[in-house]
């Protein structure tokens, strides 16, 4: 695979993370990680990630709303799609990170990894 | 002596003084007894006053009285409504702080059971599939059990802040379909909207709840209607020129239909049909509930049409869930 599509996660329960990062790895992703916001906000122009995967709660003093801002603000990385996958899912959030620019909103308990990896597809395609 | 008389009798002035001392002492005598009795009057009213001042002045302090009572009354259920306000913010913050903290981990056990399935975390026999697999069912019921909780909990802390407003409904059901996107595509379901060529006009409710309703009867249409399936949403403005004066909106999906036999028990809390149970065993029995609670608070109605496809009930199999909603809520 000549062209294999960098995924940042951006997770800070390590479990989870390293769950995505095995199924994506074995989907044939390069995958990168962040723990905490300004981690991520930090991580997301050096690496140039093609699709990212971005937690609402994190540690840091930057949460996931945030970092979201901070990639939509830079004209390097605002067109980057974002997926938010958080467990809030609340109403609220999911139309503010709907309006910050985030290309979804994918309540973790509610999908599966497979459907996670159909939904990168689709976005990647 | 009778001549003395005569004497008095015959002279003028003595008439004039007799008929004068008479008339006088008259006069005095009426004044006297006219006096008296308005004295009498005049003292019967005083002390009538004096008795209507002191009722009403016992009247007065009662009410002062009752005026206090109230008083510490009203102060009683000030305190009691703050008190309860705080106890029912305390328990919204801990069902959406637990439910939260309750979801990652729960995520975590979905996703390594879901893997562990399908044999991506190593190879496994038929025995260790069926017990992973069994795992998986349950953890997606806790799961939905979770998120059924966090809907009542939105719906108890607003119970009684019904917020009716003209809505555009079409946008609504347009809205709560992007949100069912990614789950009918997994299944390959279509969502379809049919609505009359008229446009419809703009409704009162409260979005927030109505929307709620739509999330559960489509999220069960489509729990229970198999791959490739199609679930339909009508709006049939029939009713709408009719002296009801309502919309009717449906949810028909081409699903297993729910057994005759518990027809009867669907709008009630908890309740799961057994062939439900079967399908999707990771429902709650709660969404219906909702839904019911939610169409009655704004004075509509929710019924609903079913085809299990047992023998002799004929037609297509599925279910249909209508409500009504009235264009008008009347103004409390």
């Amino acid at each position: 695979m000549a062209d294999k599509k960098k995924v940042l996660i951006v997770e800070d329960d390590e479990f989870l993370r390293s769950l995505t990062a095995k199924k994506l790895e074995g989907e044939g992703y390069e995958v990168i990680v962040a723990v905490d916001g300004p981690n991520a906000i930090s991580s997301i122009p050096e690496n140039a990630p093609d699709l990212i995967f971005l937690d609402l709660l994190l540690p840091g003093g930057k949460d996931g709303f945030d970092v979201l801002t901070a990639i939509k603000a830079d004209e390097k990385t605002k067109n980057i799609p974002v997926i938010v996958f958080s467990n809030l899912g609340q109403k609220e959030d999911i139309e503010k990170a709907k309006s910050l620019g985030a290309e979804d909103f994918l309540v973790k308990a509610n999908f599966t990894l497979d459907d996670v990896i159909l939904k990168i597809k689709e976005i990647l395609k | 002596m009778s001549w003395l008389s005569f004497v008095f009798i015959t002279e003028p002035s003595f008439w004039v003084f007799f008929v004068l001392f008479f008339t006088g002492a008259f006069c005095l005598g009426y004044y006297w007894q006219g006096k008296e009795s308005r004295v009498k009057i005049l003292i019967e009213e005083a002390n009538l006053k004096t008795t209507q001042i002191a009722e009403l002045e016992k009247v007065n302090q009662e009410l002062e009285k009752k005026n206090r009572e109230l008083y510490s009354k009203e102060l009683e259920l000030t305190m009691a409504n703050k008190h309860l306000q705080t106890l029912e913010q305390a328990k919204s913050k801990f069902v959406s702080v637990t439910t939260h903290q309750l979801r990652t981990p729960l995520a975590a056990v979905k996703w390594t059971l879901d893997m562990a399935t399908k044999g991506e975390l190593g190879i496994i026999d038929e025995e260790q599939k069926e017990f992973l697999g069994k795992g998986l069912t349950s953890v997606n019921r806790v799961i939905s059990i979770v998120n059924d909780l966090l809907k009542i909990d939105s719906i108890d802390s607003a119970r009684e802040e019904y917020d009716f407003k003209p809505t555009d409904i079409v946008k609504l059901i347009d809205d709560v379909f992007f949100e069912f996107n990614n789950q009918a595509s997994v299944k390959k379901i279509s969502l379809v909207v049919e609505k009359p060529k008229t446009a419809i006009p703009y409704i009162d409710l409260d979005a927030d709840k109505i929307r709620m309703v739509l999330e559960n009867l489509i999220d069960n249409a489509i729990k229970y209607t198999p791959i490739g399936g199609q679930v339909t949403v009508r709006l049939l403005d029939s009713r709408i020129n009719s002296v009801e004066g309502a919309l009717e909106i449906s949810v028909s999906d081409s699903g297993i239909g729910i057994p005759p036999e518990e027809t009867n028990k669907v709008f009630q809390k908890f309740f799961r049909a057994a062939n439900a149970i079967k399908n999707e065993p990771d429902g709650s029995g709660l969404g219906l509930f909702i839904a019911h609670d939610i169409i009655e608070k704004h004075n509509g109605s929710i019924w609903f049409k079913t085809n299990s496809g047992k023998e002799g009930s004929g037609g297509s199999q599925g279910t249909t869930f209508s409500f009504t909603l009235p264009l008008h809520q009347k103004k409390v």
